[in-house]
């Protein structure tokens, strides 16, 4: 079954720089996906059309059976998004603030919200600092912050565009940990980056874009070799023919 | 990490910060229109009753001041423009203009009115959630007619948010200029320009990240509000603000 199902999507920025290109896919419930390109391929504006934060010129985009277009909130509740820059994402005052921001706009109630930004910040092992000012974290602690700002409207499909940027070793580890998590239980993820190396052990599926098109799309052992012919590089173990690597062993 | 600005909701348990957000609009609207009246007696009680207030909202005086630093280069701004431009005892005479008694009291006067209400709402946003100040908001405009309440106080919640977001810009980009050597142009109206030219346009993009991760996350002006509700220091409080209004305006 599809979470997702992109048809001729094409999208044209108001200086007429074409974004996307006449995209079609379908993403299955449950892959985590790996989409890798170089700066300004088309990554981040493909991702913006999952949630209805840009709309198609042409074509579709369907989330659960419904298209996007007809439904922006739906959308938003059902495809939760991390963006590039954390600090951009953070909207509340405090850890616990930011967390029930989601669920406040879903206009749920005062137990359910708790219950919610608890389990949440527990996920991401920020509960301690619930009462912490979020712009005192640390860079990984804030990407796990907008994680659990995530979880807290409990999405089908969690999207990350580029989730590794400006963090630290353990902070890849510690965000590379959540996105498992999540994907073990159940969620479909769709990450964006132009980093093959921390993630791609771990990916079912690899579409390569270029320009606003998508240039290879499958399994990651069958196209990791061409990566760098679209201005991604390979990862290490494979520049020195061995195999993909795992960042949580 | 970042630093933070003095421009923005400080967590802590103190007794301001558990008043409810409705009283603290009202004596903050009091004390301001008291204020305006206010003359040195009065002046100086306000501001012991600011530092206490900052104190108990646990906020530095000095860090504070050092945050509105351009603000008091205002204030002495208005100070030295009302000084040439009243009426009466002349103290200095220049071949341009003419400094008087009047117009420095008038001008101490109003600047430190001014300064009185910039530290009380200082405080009362550093103790004040902005998801508060929006239910408080839209709680006093609710019964009045013709006015869509909740987009009122959804456009206050969003001002009283990005203000720190300006400023912790504000400081990147003077820091930024301050590494490529801005202090070496002595000519204000040049730094002026330099720094508030970016500092607008990525305010603007700023704003605009922030505003689609809202976006992102159902934000409209239909939300939960949280609970707002008074007890018995609420009306203490009350109290001892109205008795201070009073003092001021008697006095």
């Amino acid at each position: 079954m599809n979470a997702i199902e992109v048809e001729n999507l094409y999208h044209r920025f108001a200086d007429g720089t074409v974004g996307i290109d006449g995209i079609t896919l379908m993403i299955r419930k449950g892959d985590l996906v790996v989409l890798a390109g170089p700066n300004g391929s088309g990554k981040t504006t493909l991702l913006r059309h999952l949630n209805g934060l840009l709309l198609p010129d042409r074509g579709r985009v369907v989330v659960a059976g419904i298209p996007v277009s007809n439904n922006v909130a739906m959308a938003r509740q059902k495809v939760g998004m991390v963006f590039q820059d954390a600090d951009s994402q953070i909207v509340g005052e405090t850890v616990h603030d930011d967390a029930a921001f989601g669920p406040e706009n879903l206009c749920l109630g005062k137990v359910e919200i708790n219950q919610r930004v608890q389990s949440a910040l527990k996920k991401v092992g920020l509960l301690g600092l619930s009462n912490q000012r979020p712009h005192l974290l640390s860079g990984g602690e804030k990407r796990r912050l907008a994680i659990a700002g995530i979880l807290t409207m409990e999405p089908e499909i969690v999207v990350f565009d580029e989730p590794f940027s400006s963090l630290d070793y353990p902070g890849v580890r510690q965000v590379l940990g959540e996105i498992l998590a999540l994907h073990h239980s159940g969620r479909t993820i769709i990450l964006a980056t132009h980093d093959l190396e921390k993630v791609i052990a771990h990916a079912d599926r690899l579409i390569i874009m270029n320009r606003g098109k998508v240039v290879r799309d499958g399994l990651p052992a069958d196209i990791v070799k061409d990566v760098e012919q679209f201005g991604v590089r390979a990862p290490c173990a494979i520049r020195t023919g061995g195999e993909f690597q795992s960042w949580m062993s | 990490m970042d630093e933070l600005t003095a421009f923005g909701f400080y967590p802590a348990g103190s007794l301001l910060h558990r008043l409810d957000a409705r009283f603290k609009l009202v004596f903050l609207v009091s004390i301001s229109i008291a204020g305006l009246r206010a003359e040195w007696l009065a002046l100086v009680t306000l501001t012991v009753f600011a530092g206490i207030v900052l104190l108990v909202s646990r906020r530095s005086l000095f860090s504070i001041l050092i945050e509105i630093r351009y603000f008091i280069v205002f204030l002495l701004l208005i100070c030295f423009v009302r000084s040439i431009s009243t009426q009466g005892t002349c103290l200095i005479k220049t071949m341009f203009f003419s400094i008087t008694q009047e117009g420095i009291r008038d001008g101490i006067l109003i600047s430190w009115r001014l300064l009185l209400v910039v530290l009380f709402g200082m405080a009362f946003i550093a103790t004040t959630r902005p998801s508060d100040i929006r239910a408080g908001v839209a709680w006093f405009l609710k019964p009045l007619p013709f006015i869509p309440h909740k987009k009122v106080a959804t456009m206050i919640g969003l001002v009283v948010r990005f203000v720190p977001v300006i400023f912790n810009q504000a400081r990147e980009t003077a820091n930024a200029q301050k590494a490529r050597g801005i202090e070496n142009r002595k000519n204000p109206v040049y730094r002026l320009v330099r720094l508030g030219l970016p500092l607008v346009r990525r305010t603007f993009e700023n704003a605009d990240k922030l505003a689609l991760a809202m976006e992102a996350r159902c934000y409209s002006e239909n939300r939960s509000d949280p609970d707002l509700s008074s007890g018995v220091h609420d009306w203490f409080a009350a109290v001892v603000v109205f008795f201070l209004c009073v003092f001021t305006i008697v006095l």
